[in-house]
């Protein structure tokens, strides 16, 4: 429609800026940048004042102009938001429309600018690589600035509050500086990075705004073989029916799922198993609609839910037949209370409903899901698990037929795990249908039939049991098989066992015995050359005495002590809160003890800078993506070195080095985006980027949290030659299996102290307070007790395994 | 991380309707626009505190009190300079400061005051849901309100990520505090990016998860909670008609204001 207006027509504009609000993923964007806008302008200060304690640099002033290039009308409704949601924190007033106001035009303005100054205008994308593109940006941000200034000025004069003289130039100036000096490598980094993600404004702004017809593509493509498992007509009317589903992402020439046939009766628990990639997620959004209505593609077959095609209506009005909750538990929630989050889908959906109703309903999925919170809880103060199953009881608030759940154990510790699957076991009983998609196998017992798919095939159907009794199959389609079928694979035993009783009568029945040899019990065959030796015991590297830590009045970390060696690989273990992580920036110098100290090779944590630390203790976070920043993996990995001072020539060394220790590719990382690449390898690249920086201690905090079996393998294995080269390994985590088979050492937290210090066999050996700490022995050590020992691996139980004399 | 300055008290004022509480702080503002002179002002200053004492939120006040103090102070400090009279202050008399334009300043800082505690006393009372309500009901968008408690509700998700990638790149020698003014602000790239990529990640997750919870632009938005006004909301309304029907009619009859030049 505005396609035939000049960009100087002010229709175009109102028409801009409305549209705006006629889109769900542009409101998504306005929310976010107001909320990175706000969320920049609190914390953030540079430390250099014009105001003293009033107007000071800050970097958010770069924020509404790198946005309104990127996002055009979106970054000024943003950017005004933005900016009230600031004053939420304490000015809220009359002088909030005029901040309103000004940042509107702040962020808008940019936009309108770019490319239509005339001769003036460079005619190039709005990044800062050239003179002409330089010269553009200036005359932007100084007339967006200005204008910013001027009505915020004015306004607050208006008001009487404060001098337009005192107060424009001062926000000019501070709009300026950051919109010169920050603004340019923003925009260098993100502009090349939305439009991959097709997040620019031209990509996402409504069809009626642009006059093309954006419907998504439906083309379809010929079916070249014959499903391996066609659906059954006979079966009794279910639920979804999903035929023959072939589907390509608009970005890729490989089909994401080909000739997908299944189906899932009432009531029905079904689970959807495969390695990363293998098309889970992308099945569970074609089952919801979401595919290809949202994410256009390639698309053919069909697939049926209640007996509608899911094209046929948009996937917002079939909130009531299909939920769906996604990976990212946390970005899904909208509410600031658990009543609000509850309430707000029924806002959307049923105009009849009573409020008697509504709460019953709100009753009843909190209970569905096992959740006891108060309606006024903040749910940011719940814990993961208790976030993830209000989410899970904000989509069956909807009353939905079929609920789709993606991955949703992945980011949760053991003890909310078990919660989910309490969780998941009263739905059942309930009779919900559920499709369910796990990298790990914990949920296996519940479901009725199991799905695995591999690049995007259907290739097994079957139950739980079966599929758990054929380890081979599933270490061929990237599933980490049960340890405990794994020891009785050579043995043939038939049926496998799949409980730690089954395991014992299975050995019963074979005349079998654990008989564990010298070199079990002391280490050898588990960590081999690694095996922990007195020598490094006279050289410690971490000495923590008496050290105590709190938050405001909570203490978090009690009077704790321990000496740790130079080349251990020591497990830090304990359940959420327990203090592991705060005990690793205390190591790190990110945070000092509130009482004793902690020394690092000799040096006091209370008097070493943190610049000093970094050279001895690298942390690696759970989130890569916390850190990245840079175009370039090359200049990612760079980036601590450069900052500890090290010459270019130095530099290159340690880059090629720490790359090649991770094992990336060292010659294409000068032109490898970061962003660009899988979360494994992003891990790696964190890694290589402390490496660089040489130091003796490395600090891994859920180093797997979110990796597939193949990638956790690669990440551990990268470990362990790291332990083998020298380096003293601290790893954060809650596998057990990953202790078991890597760790040398154990120290295990409860409330903020050590409430064990060992071997993993020693600390294993006792149940009992491990199971204390909210974490549970793998099932083969559990199996191995039954006569006395503690074994720790697949390779050690199958060793001990003897004939019983 | 949770940064709403909501307290959930149990008082009568917490009880009040989303749109009472709205139009009592317009009032508030209303109030302190129709004075200038700082006798008056003190007397709605009063109002603005006794609504905060009765609301309970004196924590808020204490948290914000040094900003509070600092605004007020300019505002004290600075309109002598900018105003015109015709008593000057001894030793400031080159400068053109007089009593009178420091009495305007003195009124000014205590409206300042009465604003940002007026703001203070709306957030404590009422949470960022009720404020979506009421303004719709006030006649703003339902999209526009969903947006901003969409957006408050990320800023605490981005600030709990803010502060992971401090950590992160001080663990990796990232040192802030060095450097000359531009190098300072360049070194803002680094945790900058990390939550502008966080947050634009999940534009296309997010999108679909709202819509797969039913939430469309087109759609319509029933709110179930109950939003009818009561005889409270009444009793405050008429009484807050009152206060501005007659502080508007002194303001138009010149009493109260102080009557400045710049």
């Amino acid at each position: 429609m505005s396609a035939q207006f000049s960009f100087y027509d002010p229709r175009r504009w109102w028409t801009d800026l409305i549209g705006v609000w006629q889109d769900t993923r542009l409101i998504v964007v306005v929310a976010q940048i107001a909320a990175i806008y706000a969320a920049i302008l609190i914390p953030f200060k540079a430390g250099i004042p014009i105001i003293p304690g009033f107007v000071e640099l800050r970097p958010a002033n770069a924020i509404p102009i790198v946005a309104s290039l990127l996002f055009g009308p979106a970054a000024a409704w943003g950017a005004g938001i933005g900016n009230i949601i600031g004053d939420c924190f304490g000015t809220l007033g009359p002088a909030s429309v005029f901040g309103f106001l000004g940042n509107f035009f702040f962020g808008y303005l940019p936009y309108l600018m770019w490319g239509n100054l005339g001769c003036l205008s460079s005619g190039q994308s709005p990044m800062v690589k050239s003179w002409r593109q330089g010269l553009e940006y200036g005359l932007v941000c100084v007339v967006a600035s200005g204008v910013c200034a001027g009505i915020i000025g004015w306004g607050v004069e208006l008001l009487g509050l404060l001098p337009f003289i005192v107060l424009a130039p001062a926000i000019f100036f501070n709009n300026i500086v950051m919109g010169l000096i920050l603004g340019p490598p923003l925009l260098g980094f993100l502009y090349p990075r939305v439009k991959r993600w097709q997040l620019l404004y031209e990509d996402i702004r409504p069809s009626f705004l642009t006059g093309e017809n954006m419907g998504h593509s439906l083309e379809t493509f010929s079916s070249e073989n014959d499903s391996l498992f066609p659906f059954d007509a006979h079966a009794p009317s279910p639920l979804l029916v999903c035929r023959e589903f072939s589907f390509s992402y608009s970005s890729q020439t490989t089909p994401a799922l080909r000739e997908i046939s299944f189906s899932i009766a009432p009531g029905e628990f079904v689970m959807l198993l495969g390695r990363s990639g293998s098309g889970k997620s992308t099945l569970c959004y074609a089952c919801n609609g979401l595919i290809p209505q949202m994410i256009p593609g390639l698309v053919s077959g069909e697939i049926e839910v209640c007996g509608e095609d899911t094209q046929a209506l948009p996937v917002w009005k079939r909130a009531n037949r299909v939920g769906l909750v996604f990976q990212d538990f946390e970005t899904q929630l909208i509410g600031t209370t658990v009543g609000a989050e509850l309430r707000h889908p029924l806002e959307y959906q049923e105009a009849s409903l009573t409020f008697h109703d509504m709460n019953r309903r709100i009753t009843h999925a909190l209970s569905s899901v096992s959740l006891e919170v108060g309606l006024d809880r903040d749910p940011m103060r719940m814990s993961g698990g208790q976030r993830q199953r209000l989410v899970m009881a904000s989509v069956l608030v909807q009353n939905p037929k079929l609920l789709i759940l993606d991955d949703p154990s992945s980011d949760l510790d053991p003890g909310c795990r078990t919660q989910l699957r309490q969780a998941l076991r009263q739905l059942r009983a309930e009779g919900m249908s559920m499709l369910l998609t796990e990298q790990d196998y914990e949920a296996l017992p519940l479901a009725n039939r199991v799905i695995v798919l591999d690049e995007g095939q259907l290739v097994w159907e079957g139950t739980p049991e079966l599929l758990l009794r054929n380890p081979k199959m599933m270490r061929q389609r990237g599933i980490q098989p049960l340890a405990l079928t794994e020891c009785f694979e050579e043995h043939g035993c038939d049926p496998l066992p799949l409980t730690v009783e089954e395991a014992v009568v299975c050995a019963k029945k074979m005349n079998l015995m654990i008989e564990p040899s010298a070199d079990v019990l002391d280490d050898t065959v588990r960590l081999g050359k690694q095996r922990p030796s007195l020598e490094g015991k006279s050289n410690p590297v971490i000495q923590i005495d008496g050290a105590w830590f709190q938050y405001e009045e909570t203490p978090v970390i009690h009077d704790l002590n321990c000496v740790i060696y130079q080349g251990e690989f020591l497990a830090l273990l304990g359940a959420n809160g327990s203090g592991k992580s705060t005990l690793a920036r205390l190591v790190n110098g990110l945070l000092v003890p509130t009482q004793g100290r902690i020394f690092i090779h000799n040096c006091d944590t209370r008097t070493t800078s943190t610049n000093e630390l970094a050279k001895r203790v690298g942390l690696v976070f759970q989130n890569p993506d916390h850190q990245i920043f840079a175009d370039t993996v090359w200049e990612e990995v760079a980036f601590g070195a450069k900052n500890l001072g090290c010459s270019a020539e130095e530099i290159v060394v340690r880059v090629r080095e720490s790359l090649h220790a991770v094992g990336l590719p060292v010659e294409q990382s000068g032109g490898l985006d970061p962003f660009s690449l899988r979360k494994g390898e992003r891990q790696r690249i964190a890694v290589a980027s402390i490496l660089a920086m040489r130091p003796t201690v490395l600090i891994f905090d859920e180093p797997t949290t979110g990796l597939d079996a193949r990638e956790t393998d690669w990440m551990m294995t990268m470990i362990r030659e790291l332990n083998q080269q020298g380096h003293t390994i601290v790893m954060i985590t809650h596998s057990m299996r990953l202790v078991a088979e890597y760790a040398q050492r154990c120290l295990l937290m409860d409330g903020g102290k050590f409430v064990a210090d060992g071997s993993p066999r020693d600390i294993f050996h006792d149940a009992a307070l491990v199971r204390a700490a909210s974490l549970e022995i793998p099932l083969i050590s559990q199996f191995s007790q039954r006569w006395g020992h503690t074994l720790l691996t697949v390779t050690e139980v199958k060793s001990s395994l003897k004939p019983q004399v | 991380m949770t940064i709403s300055l909501y307290l959930n008290r149990k008082t009568w004022v917490h009880q009040l309707d989303g749109r009472t509480k709205m139009l009592l702080v317009l009032g508030f503002f209303i109030l302190a626009l129709c004075f200038s002179h700082p006798g008056y002002l003190l007397g709605v200053l009063a109002v603005v505190v006794g609504g905060l004492a009765v609301a309970q939120a004196g924590v808020n006040v204490r948290k914000i009190w040094a900003l509070a103090a600092l605004l007020v102070c300019y505002s004290i400090m600075l309109w002598p300079f900018f105003v015109e009279g015709k008593t000057p202050v001894p030793g400031f008399h080159v400068l053109g400061v007089t009593w009178e334009g420091c009495v305007f300043g003195l009124g000014m800082g205590i409206r300042l005051l009465i604003m940002v505690w007026g703001g203070v006393w709306l957030l404590s009372t009422t949470t960022i849901e009720e404020l979506a309500q009421a303004s719709q009901r006030l006649g703003l968008p339902t999209r526009v309100g969903f947006a901003f408690s969409l957006a408050f509700r990320w800023v605490g998700i981005l600030l709990g990520a803010g502060i992971g990638v401090i950590q992160a790149q001080r663990s990796r020698g990232l040192d802030l505090s060095s450097g000359t003014m531009v190098e300072r602000i360049r070194k803002y790239v680094p945790l900058v990016v990390p939550i502008i990529g966080h947050a634009l990640r999940q534009t296309n997750l997010l999108a679909m998860a709202l819509e797969s919870k039913g939430f469309h632009p087109s759609a319509q938005r029933f709110f179930h909670i109950s939003g009818k006004m009561k005889k409270p909301d009444y009793v405050v309304l008429i009484c807050l008609g009152m206060l501005v029907g007659v502080s508007g009619w002194m303001w138009w009859h010149g009493i109260g204001t102080l009557n400045v030049r710049f």
